[in-house]
């Protein structure tokens, strides 16, 4: 009995991988991430209590009323940020370790399936569970913002009575509290959280088939977070003073460890600034190359790995 | 018989770089073993023998140095040598979060099998591993045997023409040693090879009809059980309510033969498993 031809239908790749993802995720779902959740709730509401003071009265329905919206978002996308980051590194480096250590792997490796099938099913497993993560945290975000900068309008058309404001004054401050509220450039952050964490699983991926330990994974994955962050400043990238040499520098190892400052996107969101599609669409391509990289990489070194 | 034998090891060779000695360590020394269709096959040897090596190496888990490895003729290193082949490795331990069900629909789904052809195949084989009352119990709160029963379960569920064991009765007590070795028994039944390697020799003895002995690294002895373990120059009769006189009567013809010794008469024994099983089946009622 060999195995029928049912079983080998077109897009059965796609189905094993698929398989795989949605089993990584189930897996790390019931580890119970989602406690995280409650803990970002908790955050997004007391980010609203945050520097009391100076949101009595009627400060609060000026530039101080934006301060809270401001301070919402920060807060939120730094909460984002940080169990985005956390746990992209340390799930994918978990995975595979522990695949190896109960033996797991020998039975999946066992059946037909090829390496590079199993090491997609992990990754999307992971960015699956990082994308409805964010997704929720984004929706609970998006709903404080929306609500918070009614009320903030609702305070500025109250005040702009009292103090008889023209309308060119109404119109500019409305503009200003919208562009600080729940926007699309605001999802276009979001969206960059996102790629950010999936380039860090996929470097925590590539690390965790030649480390021998998640520790070490999960400590060099946390040290390549920083470099990408600080390479272009440490190397002076974007300085018109900086010499030929350093900026080619700077270009290669851009190609091999990722180059987070096309992320600072997201503190200029923060700020109410809008950001061209152009600029957005540089991320994502860039996002997607990284990701591209590091996968192959992870893909060469485990399918010549031993067990 | 099919003319493809369902495994062919072909002068397997395969060293280990070790970074405190800077000679590789050769785990398998020039290997050579082929199984046909529908054999049960035992491969024994002490610890770091190269039993798992050997197994690794056919499942395509590590590259031969030298040597080939094939299965029902094709290449270990590919993929679709895989196809008719399950595997169950020594100790495993399978995703702790998931049932049996849910672990076997999971390499069913490996295997590209769906919808109602994998829910009766899950049914089928829990069945037959005798794990149908936990089906819906998480693998963490499964006991050793139970381990290696949906272990074995997940290595037949493409249905393969050849099973690989490794250690299939390590750390099981011995009723679930017996469940074990009765499933190696029916998967012969049913024509399917089976390559397992042991350290209870007793077990192997029961269920394999070819053997191997492999010491540090190379096959020392290998070929049908039988003719293995047969001492050629003995003969045994085993007889039931023999009287002593007429015992004395035997022995006497023996002694008027010049070539023939008496070596020894008396009550042939059980095994010890075989007592323990006895009593501890039969004990149910209080």
């Amino acid at each position: 009995m060999s195995a029928p031809n049912s079983r080998k239908l077109p897009f059965s790749r796609v189905r094993r991988i698929s398989v795989i993802a949605g089993h990584a995720f189930t897996q790390l779902v019931r580890m119970k991430v989602f406690y995280f959740l409650a803990i970002f709730a908790l955050i997004a509401i007391a980010s609203n209590f945050f520097d009391l003071p100076q949101h009595q009265g009627s400060e609060a329905t000026g530039s101080h009323g934006m301060d809270v919206l401001r301070l919402i978002k920060s807060w939120s996308l730094g909460s984002m940020t940080l169990f985005s980051v956390v746990f992209g590194i340390s799930a994918t480096a978990l995975l595979l370790p522990k695949d190896v250590e109960d033996r797991t792997l020998y039975t999946i490796l066992a059946k037909p399936v090829p390496r590079l099938d199993y090491l997609m099913g992990k990754l999307l497993g992971v960015l699956l569970l990082l994308f409805v993560s964010l997704a929720m945290m984004d929706v609970l975000m998006t709903a404080m913002l929306q609500v918070r900068t009614s009320m903030v309008l609702s305070h500025q058309q109250d005040m702009a009575d009292y103090l008889k404001w023209d309308q060119p004054a109404r119109d500019s401050v409305r503009f200003e509290t919208l562009a600080n509220g729940p926007t699309w450039g605001l999802q276009a952050a979001v969206a960059a959280v996102f790629l950010r964490s999936a380039i860090m699983a996929s470097v925590a991926l590539l690390i965790s088939t030649f480390s021998s330990s998640t520790l070490f994974t999960t400590i060099v994955g946390f040290l390549i977070y920083f470099i990408g962050h600080f390479q272009a400043d440490a190397l002076g990238g974007g300085d018109t003073g900086t010499s030929d040499a350093m900026r080619h520098l700077s270009m290669v190892i851009s190609l091999v460890f990722p180059d987070f400052q096309l992320f600072n996107i997201i503190d200029a969101i923060i700020q109410g600034k809008t950001i061209q599609l152009l600029e957005f669409g540089k991320l994502v391509a860039a996002a997607c190359y990284y990701i591209i990289v590091y996968t192959v990489g992870s893909w060469f070194v485990f399918a010549d790995k031993e067990f | 018989m099919d003319a493809v034998p369902a495994v062919e090891i072909r002068d397997l060779v395969k060293d280990f770089k070790t970074s405190l000695r800077k000679e590789p360590l050769r785990a398998v020394d020039k290997v050579s073993l082929v199984i046909q269709p529908g054999e049960v096959y035992g491969l024994i040897g002490p610890n770091g023998s190269g039993k798992s090596t050997t197994m690794k190496a056919l499942l395509g888990l590590v590259a031969p140095t030298s040597g080939s490895c094939a299965i029902f003729g094709k290449d270990s290193l590919k993929v679709d040598s895989r196809d008719d082949v399950g595997f169950l490795p020594e100790n495993p331990y399978f995703y702790k979060h998931l049932t049996g069900a849910e672990t076997l629909a999971f390499y069913g789904k490996l295997c590209g099998i769906r919808g109602r052809e994998l829910k009766d195949r899950v049914a089928e084989l829990l069945v037959l591993v005798d794990l149908e009352g936990a089906r819906d119990r998480r693998i963490g709160g499964y006991s050793k045997g139970m381990l290696q029963r949906i272990g074995l379960a997940q290595a037949l569920v493409q249905e393969p023409r050849l099973v690989i064991l490794d250690e299939p009765t390590a750390g099981v007590d011995p009723i679930g040693s017996r469940q074990i070795r009765d499933l190696i028994m029916t998967l012969r039944d049913r024509g399917i090879t089976v390559f397992l390697c042991s350290h209870l020799l007793e077990q192997v003895q029961e269920v394999c009809d070819h053997v191997g002995i492999i010491f540090r690294g190379k096959m020392v002895r290998e070929g049908r059980l039988e003719d293995l373990i047969a001492i050629e120059d003995q003969t045994e009769i085993v007889l039931q309510d023999a009287s002593p006189a007429l015992i004395a009567e035997i022995q006497a013809l023996v002694k008027r033969s010049p070539d023939t010794r008496w070596l020894h008469a008396g009550k042939p024994k059980t095994t010890l498993e075989r007592l323990f099983l006895r009593e501890t089946s039969s004990g149910d009622e209080p």
